[in-house]
């Protein structure tokens, strides 16, 4: 079994550890954490002043203001909270496609932005798509938990169909508080990407869909009189390569991927494909930035 | 047959054709097993084949194009076993004769890509043999001086290809009529008992017999061929060459002393312009390979011109005369354009007149131009019973005898020629009558013997003579009211005339009498110059021979080995009989042929081409035919026209070269196609 330090490598690791996960949504955490919350709250980091309503906490009123306006003003400070962070991965056979295998660059994947939430003192869990409604994976949290969560990411093996919607309605069961969600899938699921999707959006979650694809996938190297077979259904599909088919799948990816975009555009979601060729240092320290996932 | 396709292939192995197509379909649906490839998921190809299934019909057109592509190819095969082909002579017939001339002309190099004639005329027989079919036979004649069957009726056709192949150009001359013969022989076997078969035929009304095709290839340079019948043959001439060919030869080249100064050597050289224009060319004359002399020599369109060297007396050698025609001359025939001759110091040759006394005859005998020829010894008839004699006519030692009035104890090893008297052989007394005729009157003399060439005898009158009748071999030459007056008969290796009167006799009292007014005729010096020539003439000058012709040389008889060196340096054996004469044939090389014997060159002789014929190798066109610029002139063979049939446009086209490599073309685009997932 590969040592789990095969999933993060020591130079990811220093990079990872200036980085924050970031949300634009407001949450409620838990405990305090190390992040600056968009909720006002009680830190050192001063935010705003605000006169003062009946029921507000005395302890909150700026005494010096009071003395010298004579007006009774609240003095807010920003909150400092935890945030809770979910890696959601898709381990279905499916994934276990491409050179990483999907599956393997999905485990990277989560496990670094895992690895940056415990740093920054964040509650991380994990879970797979293809986890039932009762199973429910552990909640890290703290530099300490770094280990068990990759032993936890690194026994992630591949297995079933893909069935979003099921396992993301699941998710949402076991998981009712929000958070930041990240799901990481090839989405391709017969029965369609949108439902599972609009599971997020009901528990108001900030979302990540991040869909991963095999180089095999975005750019086929086949040819001749093919006989596919889904590795998930069995089901067939029987092709003569030309290039006119070759062309067409191309518009098909583009369209399909483009729908997604689109689609998670729409609902406030954040969308990225991610080729398995892209190194992970690569995709988290520019893409996810840029996609305002990390700090 | 159709022009267009000829079949080479049996029912059976069209059977077999046929299912190669049948096999294609059967193995590419067998081959459409496709082979699994398992992926992530089909979600994304399903949908590719969905949208692709719109124009289904253009995508099941794409998927099968490896299949239209192996059944074009298999097509272009088929296709290309049907040889197609047009503007093709067709080979109608069953057995065809290809009379393929290979003389001296045919050497011409007007062809296309500057191939000579004869390449052409084998390239149209090799396109013809090809569409032999498996039923038709075919045979090959070359002809120039000789025909020569290269190959008998064979339905071959390698050993047809193969026979073309062995027929080489020659330097000789064309026997037109000689290959025609042959040519008949082969096609018209049972003409010797003809009435028998015609009979046969209303006998039993057997069928016709079968048509000879007879393809004459050649450039027509022969005169028409008269007293032939064709019988089954159907002749078809294809011309080569071009009217507009030139060629510049030497016609001829001769040396002779002086008329005026013996001393010196006159060497004639004529040159043939055989092009439409007015040329100038020049003669270069070498002897023993030392430029002599050189001359220009104006030549008129179609016409001769000659230039005369003259050479010191004692000149020998061998003379080499080289015409090099002006600078834009196309000279298509270099062939002709050298001519040998031989200067050899003139052997002249013995006569010995043995007579009691002849003025008329000495007279004879020593014209100027007899006196050219030989040397004249006299000798007294008293003395032929002496050693001395038989000493001095020993073997070779003179070319002639002439006994008058007397004979000899014994025959001398030299030719004779009796007047008045018979040889002492028994061969020639036994038959004769010992009386005398008085009187007769000449009625005929035989004028094609060379004895008698241009002699005329006519109210010749002789007092008396004795009948002469020559031995079995002899041939009469003289026949008078009586009886033969004079005869020749050949002895070993010479030969002896008898003639029955003499010119000179002595009468009852012992006087000289005129016995013939002969000797008052124009006739009598002229016989006695042949006489000369015949017997003594100097073989020097027929020392140039045609190429191809048998040439006899009367050598010294000598155990010794005879080789003969041919002007390429080889040398070959020839054999000799007891007598020294020899035959030689090949002789086919232009140049200076050299007799060996024991290691010595004992005689030399000159093979040129020296034909005008050959030499004007510009196509011969009609002169008659208006209705065409540039019509070929007919042959004519007996009261047939073979009318020429159009050069260069007989030729087959053959297609299934290309459409071979059409379908290996289309076999290298379906394997790229297959590996490169190129579609239309």
């Amino acid at each position: 079994m590969p040592t789990p330090s095969h999933l993060l490598s020591p130079s990811l690791c220093a990079q990872l550890e200036r980085l924050e996960l970031v949300t634009r949504k407001i949450f409620r955490g838990r405990m305090k954490g190390e992040r600056r919350s968009k909720r006002k709250g009680q830190s050192v980091e001063f935010a705003d002043f605000r006169n003062y309503v009946a029921g507000d906490d005395l302890r909150l009123l700026d005494w010096n203001l009071y003395a010298r306006l004579d007006k009774l003003i609240l003095k807010l400070f920003l909150e400092e909270e935890d945030l809770h962070f979910y890696a959601l991965i898709d381990s279905s056979l499916s994934m276990d496609f491409g050179n990483p295998t999907k599956l393997q660059y999905a485990k990277q994947l989560a496990a670094a932005l895992a690895f940056v939430g415990l740093i920054r003192a964040d509650r991380v869990r994990i879970e797979t798509l293809n986890q039932k409604a009762s199973e429910r994976s552990p909640i890290f949290r703290g530099r300490a938990s770094v280990w068990r969560m990759l032993q936890q990411v690194e026994a992630i093996r591949p297995s079933g169909e893909t069935q979003l919607a099921r396992g993301v309605k699941n998710f949402c069961l076991r998981n009712p508080g929000r958070g930041v969600v990240v799901l990481i899938s090839d989405l391709m699921d017969k029965e369609g990407y949108e439902t599972a999707l609009k599971y997020f959006l009901s528990h108001e979650m900030d979302c990540f869909v991040i869909q991963v694809l095999s180089q095999e996938e975005l750019e086929p190297d086949v040819k001749g009189d093919l006989r596919l077979v889904d590795c998930e259904d069995q089901n067939e599909a029987e092709i003569t390569v030309s290039v006119p088919l070759l062309r067409k799948y191309q518009q098909t990816l583009n369209g399909f991927v483009g729908s997604v975009q689109q689609f998670c555009a729409k609902r406030g979601m954040h969308y990225l494909l991610a080729n398995n060729q892209v190194p992970v240092e690569e995709l988290v320290a520019k893409h996810l930035r840029r996609r305002g996932l990390v700090r | 047959m159709d022009t267009l396709f000829r079949n080479t292939l049996g029912p059976g192995a069209w059977a077999v054709m046929a299912a190669i197509p049948l096999a294609i379909f059967a193995l590419y649906f067998l081959k459409l097993k496709r082979q699994p490839l398992e992926v992530p998921s089909t979600y994304l190809w399903h949908r590719v084949i969905e949208d692709l299934h719109v124009n289904s019909f253009w995508q099941r057109l794409r998927k099968s194009l490896l299949l239209f592509l192996q059944l074009l190819v298999a097509a272009l095969a088929i296709l290309a076993l049907l040889r197609p082909g047009w503007q093709g002579e067709t080979l109608a017939g069953q057995r065809f004769i290809f009379l393929v001339d290979n003389s001296a002309s045919m050497s011409t190099t007007d062809a296309a890509n500057h191939d000579s004639r004869l390449d052409e005329a084998k390239k149209r027989v090799a396109s013809l043999v090809d569409q032999m079919e498996s039923s038709m036979s075919a045979m090959v004649i070359a002809f120039a001086e000789q025909p020569v069957v290269v190959q008998e009726f064979t339905s071959n056709r390698r050993l047809l290809r193969d026979a073309l192949e062995r027929i080489e150009p020659t330097s000789a001359q064309t026997d037109f009529a000689g290959a025609l013969r042959l040519a008949d022989g082969f096609a018209n076997p049972r003409r010797e008992n003809v009435e028998a078969e015609e009979e046969a035929e209303e006998a039993d009304d057997a069928p016709a017999p079968q048509q000879v095709e007879l393809f004459i290839f050649s450039d027509g340079r022969f005169p028409s061929v008269e007293n032939f019948s064709l019988g089954n043959l159907q002749p078809q001439f294809l011309p080569l060459g071009n009217s507009a060919t030139q060629n510049m030869a030497i016609s001829a080249l001769n040396s002779r002393r002086g008329e005026d100064n013996p001393e010196q050597l006159q060497v004639f050289a004529q040159v043939l312009n055989g092009s439409a224009d007015d040329a100038t060319a020049v003669v270069e004359l070498y002897l023993n390979e030392q430029l002599v002399d050189a001359m220009e020599v104006q030549l008129p369109a179609k016409g001769i011109g000659s230039a005369t060297f003259l050479l010191s007396g004692d000149s020998s050698g061998v003379l080499r005369a080289v015409v090099d025609p002006e600078d834009g001359y196309e000279d298509r025939l270099r062939l002709d354009n050298t001519a040998y001759a031989l200067l050899e110091n003139e052997r002249s040759s013995r006569v010995l007149l043995v007579t009691p006394g002849n003025s008329a005859l000495e007279a004879a005998l020593v014209t100027e131009r007899a006196a050219r020829i030989a040397k004249v010894e006299r000798f007294a008839p008293q003395d032929l019973a002496t050693p001395e004699f038989s000493r001095r006519v020993q073997d070779g030692n003179y070319d002639l005898i002439v006994f008058d009035q007397c004979a000899p104890p014994a025959m001398p090893a030299a030719n004779t020629f009796f007047i008045g008297r018979l040889p002492p052989l028994e061969s020639w007394t036994a038959r004769q009558s010992p009386d005398t005729v008085l009187g007769p009157q000449i009625i005929d003399w035989d004028r094609s013997h060379p004895l008698l060439n241009l002699i005329e005898l006519g109210g010749l009158q002789i007092a008396d003579a004795r009948l002469v009748k020559p031995p079995l071999g002899g041939r009469v030459l003289i026949d008078a009211t009586a009886g033969p007056l004079m005869a020749i008969a050949p002895r070993d290796r010479f030969q002896d005339v008898v003639m029955g009167f003499e010119i000179v006799g002595v009468n009852e009292q012992g006087q000289r009498t005129f016995n013939t007014d002969w000797p008052r005729k124009h006739s009598f010096p002229s016989f006695w110059l042949n006489i000369v020539e015949h017997f003594a003439g100097n073989e020097a000058s027929q020392q140039t021979h045609r190429p191809g012709e048998l040439v006899e040389l009367r050598l010294p008889p000598s155990n010794e080995r005879v080789q003969i060196e041919l002007p390429d340096g080889s040398r070959v054996p020839a054999e000799i009989d007891s007598a020294g004469q020899m035959a030689f044939q090949e002789t086919e090389r232009l140049g200076i042929y050299q007799v060996y014997q024991g290691g010595e060159v004992v005689r030399r002789f000159a093979v040129n081409l020296f034909d005008r014929e050959e030499s004007d190798v510009a196509l011969r066109v009609s002169e008659t035919g208006g209705d065409s610029l540039n019509a070929v002139e007919k042959l004519t063979i007996g009261y047939v026209e073979v009318a020429a049939r159009t050069p260069n446009a007989d030729i087959r086209k053959e297609l299934w070269k290309g459409l071979l490599v059409l379908a290996l073309v289309v076999l290298i685009l379906e394997w790229y196609i297959y590996n490169r997932r190129v579609y239309i």
